[in-house]
């Protein structure tokens, strides 16, 4: 399972200290959202992941992904983030919060997670769900207020979560779950997460799937990466030998 | 008050929950206690509150990291971990929180799960982006103070 954090200088804590926390905790692996917190894969990546994540990875034993979160004020500059970011970064990330870049990411092929898309005056709806399934636009469930609000921030957050999840799941659109940490106090554990949600409605299992979510975009990604991958279903390589 | 017989006796499980702050956040038994209760009313409300108890059996803290003994009700535990994921801050200072594991017996709970603490803290001068600052150093985590408050960083980010 996977946790998608924000790490300095977005949040309080580096990409290096939640690789720790998370690995003590028994995660699979972080993905770094915040755009300063790694360096990039760029054209010079060893084997497939930024040099940093890489030296990440082997000091603490769980798998430390390069990504980024586009912040945009409208669709338009959002789709040139997107083209800048595709190319260097394993996973791009969009935040929503707004019914125009709602729909922008999810009709973007190129963006792999619509992040938190019920903050502030954003929308959910069928069309964006059916949009979002087509596209294989993952919607992420932010379980932050859950985890960290009180009073009726929190009761607000819950029944948008609650509607985002019934749209969701009836045109079984792909998701993700992050508690979306900004520091390694904030980050919890895999178990507590899942109780937490159970304790507010979601499925055990649906939300595990949820964090495994974030490590299978990932490694989708670098795949498509590699050298050997030229378009889904062709791949550069041998013939297999049973044939 | 004469004691139960033993098939009336609740049924208790003995969670040993690991907490982490910042440096030099002080909490204090009490307000951890009320902060688990309050977490607990708010997301299970009075009546799962009453059905987890979560009472809090030992607690110590000393120098951002601790752990506690928290008791719930039998076939309560998942409501209580999800309370005990839920509490985020005591008396305003954040605490990151854990469950370690979970015991039928207080004392299979200490022998298994209590008195890890890492490595004592100590305080010492680090490079970190590019600056001399000072760090509390608990094992492989440095607390780097900065401008802002503290920066939680690890061995890998001094080197």
């Amino acid at each position: 399972m996977y946790e998608a954090v924000h790490a300095r200088p977005d949040g309080d804590a580096t990409a290096a200290r939640h690789a720790a926390t998370a690995a003590r905790y028994g995660y699979d692996g972080v993905v770094v959202r915040t755009r300063e917190g790694l360096d990039p894969v760029g054209g010079n990546a060893a084997e497939d992941r930024s040099r940093e994540a890489a030296a990440l990875r082997e000091a603490n034993g769980v798998d430390v992904v390069d990504a980024v979160e586009i912040d945009a004020d409208d669709a338009t500059s959002a789709s040139g983030a997107v083209g800048n970011y595709r190319s260097s970064r394993t996973v791009v990330c969009l935040v929503g919060g707004d019914d125009g870049l709602n729909r922008f990411a999810v009709e973007e092929p190129r963006v792999d997670v619509l992040v938190r898309p019920m903050d502030g005056s954003g929308d959910f709806n069928h069309v964006l769900a059916k949009a979002a399934r087509d596209n294989d636009v993952h919607v992420e469930f932010d379980l932050g207020p859950l985890f960290r609000a009180t009073g009726g921030k929190r009761v607000r957050a819950l029944a948008d979560l609650r509607k985002l999840r019934e749209i969701v799941t009836y045109y079984d659109a792909p998701h993700v779950v992050s508690a979306n940490p900004r520091s390694h106090l904030e980050l919890r554990a895999p178990r507590e997460v899942v109780a937490a949600a159970e304790a507010v409605g979601f499925d055990p299992e649906w939300i595990e799937a949820g964090l495994r979510a974030w490590g299978e975009i990932a490694e989708r990604n670098r795949d498509r990466r590699s050298g050997a991958f030229i378009e889904p279903g062709v791949r550069l390589g041998r013939y297999e030998e049973d044939g | 008050m004469k004691h139960l017989p033993k098939h009336l006796r609740p049924r208790w499980r003995y969670l040993a929950v690991g907490i982490e702050t910042w440096p030099d956040a002080e909490i204090g038994r009490r307000g951890f206690q009320r902060a688990l209760w309050y977490a607990a009313g708010n997301l299970l409300g009075d009546a799962g509150s009453a059905d987890a108890d979560l009472t809090l059996l030992s607690f110590s803290h000393d120098g951002g990291e601790g752990e506690a003994i928290v008791r719930a009700r039998h076939g309560h535990v998942d409501d209580a971990r999800a309370a005990i994921g839920c509490v985020a801050e005591v008396d305003g200072d954040p605490v990151g929180i854990r469950v370690r594991g979970i015991s039928g017996t207080v004392r299979a709970c200490e022998e298994r799960y209590m008195g890890r603490a890492s490595a004592n803290s100590t305080q010492r001068d680090v490079a970190f982006e590019g600056a001399e600052r000072s760090a509390i150093v608990r094992g492989d985590a440095y607390d780097v103070r900065t401008e802002s408050g503290y920066v939680g960083a690890a061995a890998f980010d001094t080197e």
